[in-house]
């Protein structure tokens, strides 16, 4: 039966079952000996960096004296490959952080960092403080983005995070007291996100102890008696378990302040070349040829090997990477043991049990799955979840053949599980595949998140897979295109830009709502600003076009984009940008035809940059503009207190208002502007002398009728009668201006006198308006019977409270309407309101 | 009675729209650690306080100012200025902090634009030298709800900004809005813009119902105004109080929206009703249920006293006889029948000194309905203009000419064709039982408003003709409710095919007015809403509640 060569395979370590099956078998690469290399693999099926160790003497076969940093995916496919000829010594530390940059840490602290193409990244820095350049690095601890070195004087640094944009190197608090320089056995990390104060804690096996160190602190942990001095320390995955090799050949395992929980007396009392977790559950121990599995029970497993190894720690068990395979150790899942455990009967055995029975169409499949019929859908779930837990794809399709059997029974079965499951199943080989080399287990996969993936995917070039899975997966492709485009610009040198934007675009429009300016961006950046400013036209979002258009010296088009948005502050942005780079006139130039922007530019002028409006006005002709500047600016030395208190400014005033006449006077459309100008320099003049004349300092700048009021005021009539004739003041407004002067000051004589001059030429009205509005009733008698409408002479008696007299005269009008008003406004008035009763009754009116 | 609007019954979710402004106000106090002065622009303190209680803003350990050019005296070590991104208030902050460093005063600065950071206000702070001392950042209050149905951006120069400046800030401010109010409030279903400029003549004729009255004489500020405590019949010596008018107090909601002259007698019934309530309750026994609604009734009375005060204040303005004839003579405008009697009356208002804002409003509107002045006429009036109220006003009549709203004439008006086809004046108005919207101004239906009717009563097309005689190009677009590309098609669909909600609910129609609306407008606007067989509920959208003063008042400027 199939299903007993399954469980063949696994081994039983206590009560639990351990597997090891092959990932990839045999490798892709060819003639690769690990013991001549350091090998750095990253974790979650990551790449593996491969060069030759300079710290063991090796045969050099045919190959070059020179070291090569190679890197293979986890299949041994060969991805990119870089000569190495780094200064600073020997190579001390390889390893990859968790966005897979491999991290080199060479003797004199130099870290050189490489992307998975083999790529140096810029900058190099030294992970040593300035002061300790002469100290060498004896030993390097990664965790994930960062490293604790030590040096041969016993002092430690440490990075907290390679990705920040500058690693900055830490150093530690020193182990040990100052002068002893013993150094240290082993080292290991407690990572940053597992300690109490979030930073970095290193155990260091010092002597017979053990020391835990950190920013600033130093703590001697103390050793159960008779362990010390340890020889491998390792921190388990979860931050809390040290496991350890103890100098009398006893593995050991404590908790993280060095409590004692477990050990195992080795048969060698020689330290083992690698200590690892395997999951949380046991330890491994590897020597020369010899795999040592230990866990809580007192067997351990023995796995033989007649070649190097490598032990790559995952969160869910090891990857052990030998010259030729790379095969995965796991705790066998729950869900596989309960199907494929020999002489299982649990539901899910008896499930698959009976597809088998059922494809060779016997009877039984029907019989077994009435045993099972209550728990048929705890079955559907372990085969679903044990599908999930292979490597092999046929097994894979006959767990979930069989999951899909049983849950053609089931009812209750949630069946967007088996879709999920294929759909992740579907993923995970496509990334397994040899080419690609990821071989993700699914509690990785899990763990790290498809995004994640679909990132080291785009990382790794792989575009087009990526791209199928985002699509597959529904999750936004616009990472996959956009990082596909620049990968694209910068691969594609030789490509003419016509050419290279129709490929680009081909793949854009693709994805709604792509930034087309960070591809253009990019394509900048690479020195193909042709290209980007045709990318940038594609661009929706004028907030990123434009500013993206100004970088790449496109200006005009940039203020033509601006304008079109509506945003002026975008029009704004262009404008400052070109102000700034260009010749004044130029600007001018630029914007003069352009209305939006030269009419915001204009506003900010007027307000902070008053002669360079005056510039701009000039050099585009606008002479009217330049005049109304003047003239502003005439009134505004008239604010200047300097200018009340004597005569010398005012000539300077009255110049500007004159030769802003002569600017309006050069366009025929400015007459009026050209006129009144020279009318108020007129008038300056004139209010200047008044002033002088009548030593009161209340003439300059009222208007010239205020400057009429006031002479009549004063009883200056000839003065106003000047003005009146000097600027032609009709005689309809000079009867109004004189009438109500002499009413403010009282004048009732005077004001006689002037409506006995001549026939009033706006009639009576205005004077009875004047006694009225002084309460004057009686002057107001004077002019009411002049009035020659009725009606106005209606109201106007209405106005003085004269019933009769408004009656008689409203009824001379033959005014219904007027007749009801007053008869409102009188309503108080009983007898007042029955005259006009009386007088609407006779008038027809109801 | 909070100034701050009662919103529950609004038919769209505007107490959400408001406590979010609330809370990102209060979250940018918040991050300033500790005492600070806050340092706000006038126009924008008056927008908050339909926001946010003074009160509120103290808790958060603020000292209150207002921008001024004048240096603010405070201890605070840490200023925050809360400021309309407007070009010419930068000079007030830079003056502030100018004043700080001459004394040796070390302080944190923090600029908050509202609603958005500007490019040229930070240039101006740079050209300054102050930038670099401030933490820049910004409080997007793009609307302010200022009533169940009433909306406000808070834009009050903007008619004056892109008509005159050619500053079309505000026209993104307004999109933004739009955009962010689809966001909260995804009810609305049609969106109705109407550019101030389409109509600009009902803005400058006096509104006649009690709130748009209200509004000419004492000028609602931000939805409550401001009297001497005298005239609310409180008697200290001096004092200014403010009352608030929003739909929380009921009778004003009963009232707001009719003719003066009836809002008169409803107030006078009440009065009598409620005394004889009284004569009642003092001479005969009563049952209980008769107390209770005595004592119900009586609850009501702090209102009514209230708007009897108002309406006798009010009734000082509108009986004058100068009143009456400015009345007169804007209906004489409007009909446009008699040209000469409306421009000697503006001449002599000029000749007469009147004050120059409401002989602008009659000249704006006198130029409108003409389509401009001839030559002869506008030079003229002008030189009186500037020989009465003296040559700085060369500014305000370029304004006026940029605006298009005094001008020379050029063409023949259309005004009585427009006027005619879209019946503006309605000779028989019954103001007490109007039947049609004209009752706001006691005979003249506001053209803005009768264009709204005709577009959700029978659509644009009928009225296609008379819309290319107004001002500015008109277009009509739909869109499907998820598509991101809208279908741009010009005067395709008639609204008669805006769909009608399924479920027989209303369906919401948001009707924004860019340049701004009268209180009268919008009292039309809801007047049309209660009609029979209306199938739409309207919100209205603004920039800024305007009167024909206030309008007016945007475009004097003066040289100096």
């Amino acid at each position: 039966m199939a299903n007993v060569s399954v469980a063949a395979e696994w081994q039983l370590l206590g009560d639990r079952y351990y597997r090891k099956p092959d990932l990839y078998h045999p490798l892709r690469w060819k003639h690769i000996d690990l013991s001549r290399n350091k090998v750095a693999c990253a974790p979650f099926g990551g790449p593996i960096a491969l060069i030759r160790d300079d710290s063991k003497i090796v045969q050099l076969y045919a190959e070059s004296a020179l070291r090569k940093l190679r890197i293979f995916n986890s299949a041994g496919v060969p991805l990119s490959e870089t000569i190495w000829k780094n200064p600073g010594g020997r190579l001390i530390g390889l390893s990859w952080t968790d966005d897979q940059t491999l991290v080199c840490i060479v003797q004199d602290g130099t870290v050189y960092r490489y992307t998975s193409h083999a790529e140096l990244l810029e900058p190099n820095f030294s992970i040593l403080g300035q002061e300790y350049l002469d100290e060498n690095v004896v030993e390097c601890v990664f965790w994930g983005n960062g490293v604790v070195c030590v040096t041969d004087a016993c002092k430690v640094f440490s990075i907290a995070d390679f990705k920040s944009k500058n690693p900055r190197p830490l150093r530690l608090a020193d182990p040990a007291p100052e002068g002893i320089e013993e150094l240290p056995h082993c080292v290991a990390v407690i990572e940053p996100q597992y300690t109490m104060s979030g930073n970095v804690e290193v155990l260091l096996a010092i002597g017979d102890g053990v020391v835990m160190v950190e920013e600033d602190e130093v703590q001697p942990l103390p050793l159960p008696p008779g362990d010390g001095p340890l020889q491998k320390m390792v921190v388990s995955g979860d931050g809390r378990f040290v496991a350890s090799f103890t100098h009398d050949g006893r593995m050991a395992v404590y908790s993280t302040r060095l409590e004692k929980i477990f050990e195992y007396e080795c048969e060698s009392a020689l330290p083992p070349e690698q200590l690892a977790w395997c999951g949380l559950d046991s330890v491994l121990l590897y020597w020369d040829d010899m795999l040592l599995m230990v866990g809580p029970s007192d067997e351990p497993v023995r796995y033989l090997y007649d070649e190097p190894i490598v032990l790559i720690p995952e969160c869910d068990g090891v990857r052990i990477l030998s010259n030729s395979s790379i095969e995965f150790l796991q705790l066998v899942p729950n869900s596989t043991v309960s199907i494929f455990k020999i002489g299982s009967t649990s539901p899910a055995a008896l499930l698959y049990d009976a597809l088998d029975h059922f494809d060779r169409r016997s009877a039984k499949a029907d019989e077994n799955l009435r045993l099972i019929r209550s728990s048929l859908s705890e079955a559907v779930e372990a085969c679903v979840d044990a599908a999930g837990h292979e490597f092999d794809v046929s097994r894979q399709r006959t767990l979930l053949r069989a999951a899909s059997y049983g849950q053609a029974f089931c009812s209750n079965f949630h069946r967007d599980r088996i879709q999920e499951m294929c759909k992740t199943l579907r993923v995970l080989n496509a990334v397994r595949s040899p080419e690609i080399g990821i071989p993700l287990s699914i509690q990785q996969y899990k763990l790290l998140t498809p995004s994640v993936l679909i990132g080291r995917l785009i990382n790794a070039h792989q575009h087009l897979l990526a791209l199928r899975i985002s699509d597959y997966l529904g999750m936004n492709q616009e990472v996959v295109i956009m990082h596909w485009a620049c990968s694209k610009i910068t691969a594609s040198l030789a490509i003419p830009d016509a050419t290279l934007l129709e490929i680009l675009l081909d793949k854009l429009k693709l994805c709604k709502g792509i930034s087309y300016a960070a591809v253009a961006a990019h394509a900048d950046k690479n020195g193909r600003r042709k290209l980007a400013a045709m990318l940038v036209e594609h661009e929706p979002r004028s907030s990123k076009q434009v500013p993206l258009l100004l970088s790449i010296g496109e200006e005009d088009t940039a203020l033509i984009k601006a304008t079109e948005s509506g945003d002026t502050d975008l029009v704004y942005l262009v404008l400052f940008h070109i102000l700034q780079k260009r010749q004044p006139l130029e600007f001018f130039g630029m914007i003069q035809a352009r209305t939006l922007a030269r009419d915001l530019f204009i506003n900010y002028a007027r307000c902070y940059k008053h002669e360079f409006l005056k510039d701009f006005f000039l050099s585009t002709g606008q002479l009217q503009e330049v005049a109304f500047l003047l003239w502003k600016e005439s009134w505004e030395l008239g604010k200047n207190p300097m200018a009340s208190k004597g005569s010398p400014l005012h000539g300077p005033r009255i110049k500007l208002t004159e030769k802003a006449q002569s600017l309006f006077a050069e366009t025929k459309e400015h007459t009026f502007e050209s006129k009144a100008a020279e009318e108020h320099a007129k008038l300056l003049r004139i209010q200047h002398e008044l002033e002088v004349t009548t030593k009161q300092a209340i003439f300059v700048d009222s208007s010239i009728s205020d400057t009429i009021r006031t002479c009549i005021v004063l009883g200056n009539h000839r003065a106003a009668m000047k003005v009146k004739t000097e600027f032609k003041v009709s005689e309809k407004r000079w009867y109004w201006l004189k009438i109500f002067a002499l009413a403010t000051i009282r004048d009732w004589e005077a004001l006689e006198k002037f409506s006995k001059e001549k026939r009033p030429p706006i009639g009576y009205r205005p004077f009875v308006e004047a006694c009225i509005e002084a309460d004057e009733k009686g002057e107001s008698l004077k002019y009411i019977p002049k009035l020659t409408d009725p009606r106005e002479r209606a109201e106007s008696y209405a106005r003085i409270g004269m019933a009769k007299e408004a009656a008689d005269a409203a009824s001379q009008a033959k005014d219904g309407e007027l007749l009801g008003r007053l008869k409102l406004t009188f309503a108080q008035n009983a007898a007042a309101s029955s005259i006009f009763d009386t007088l609407r009754d006779r008038l027809g009116v109801s | 009675m909070a100034q701050i609007p009662n919103l529950d019954n609004a038919s769209l979710n505007l107490t959400s729209l408001r406590e979010q402004s609330q809370k990102e106000l209060i979250n940018i106090l918040k991050n300033i650690r500790g005492k600070k002065c806050l340092i706000i622009d006038p126009k924008l303190g008056g927008s908050l306080s339909s926001i946010i209680q003074t009160s509120l803003l103290k808790e958060h350990g603020v000292e209150l100012r207002h921008l001024s050019a004048e240096p603010i005296q405070s201890d605070c070590t840490k200023v925050v200025f809360l400021v309309r991104s407007k070009i010419d208030l930068m000079k007030f902050i830079c003056s502030n902090v100018h004043n700080d460093i001459s004394k040796g005063l070390q302080r944190e600065y923090h600029v908050y634009f509202v609603p958005r950071r500007a490019v040229v206000c930070e240039k101006v702070l740079e050209d300054e030298k102050v930038h670099q001392l401030m933490t820049i950042g910004e409080y997007p209050l793009y609307v302010v709800p200022l009533d169940e149905d009433v909306l406000s951006f808070e834009l009050d120069l903007a008619y004056k900004e892109s008509q005159v400046d050619g500053d079309t800030s505000s026209l993104w401010h307004i999109a933004k809005a739009i955009h962010k109010l689809e966001m909260v409030v995804p009810e609305i279903n049609t969106l109705i813009l109407l550019d101030r400029e389409v109509d600009m003549v009902t803005p400058m004729c006096s509104q006649l119902t009690y709130e748009g009255l209200i509004d000419e004489f004492l000028h609602i500020n931000n939805g409550s105004v401001e009297l001497d405590a005298s005239i609310m019949g409180v008697q200290q010596e001096g004092k200014k109080i403010k009352v608030p008018l929003n739909s929380s107090d009921k009778l004003f909601k009963e009232i707001r929206d009719l003719n003066f002259e009836v809002v008169v007698q409803i107030l006078r019934q009440k009065a009598t009703s409620m005394k004889q309530d009284y004569t009642e309750m003092t001479t005969t026994t009563q049952t209980v249920s008769e107390l209770k609604d005595f004592v119900k009734k009586l609850n009501s009375l702090p209102e009514i006293t209230r708007h009897i005060n108002l309406a006798q204040h009010l009734s000082t303005f509108t009986s004058k006889p100068s009143f009456l004839g400015q009345l007169d003579m804007e209906h004489t405008i409007v009909e446009a029948q008699s040209y000469d009697i409306c421009y000697e009356y503006i001449e002599e208002m000029i000749h007469k000194q009147e004050p120059l804002v409401n002989v602008l409003r009659l000249l704006i509107l006198f130029s409108v309905t003409n389509s401009g002045l001839p030559k002869k006429h506008f030079d003229y009036l002008r030189r009186e203009l500037l020989h009465s109220y003296g040559f700085e006003h060369m500014a305000t009549l370029n304004n006026l000419e940029k605006a298009g709203l005094l001008k020379k004439q050029e063409t023949k008006s259309n005004w009585l064709t427009i006027k005619r086809a879209l019946q503006l004046v309605v000779d028989d108005t019954d103001t007490a039982n109007p039947n049609d919207i004209a009752y706001v101004f006691s005979g003249y239906a506001p053209l803005s408003i009768r264009l709204i009717q005709h577009a959700v009563r029978s659509g644009w097309r009928p009225i296609e003709e008379i819309l290319k005689l107004l001002p500015g190009p008109h277009s009509e677009t739909k869109r499907g409710r998820f598509s991101s590309s809208p279908s741009f098609d010009t005067l395709q669909g008639a609204s008669a095919n805006i769909d009608r909600a399924a479920d027989g609910r209303r369906s919401l129609v948001l009707v924004v007015f860019i340049g701004g609306v009268t209180f009268a407008e919008i009292s039309a606007l809801r007047f049309l809403t209660a009609q029979e067989g209306m199938a739409y509920d309207m919100i209205i959208g603004t920039t800024k509640i305007v009167s024909g003063h206030n309008l007016a008042e945007t475009f004097v400027e003066k040289l100096g």
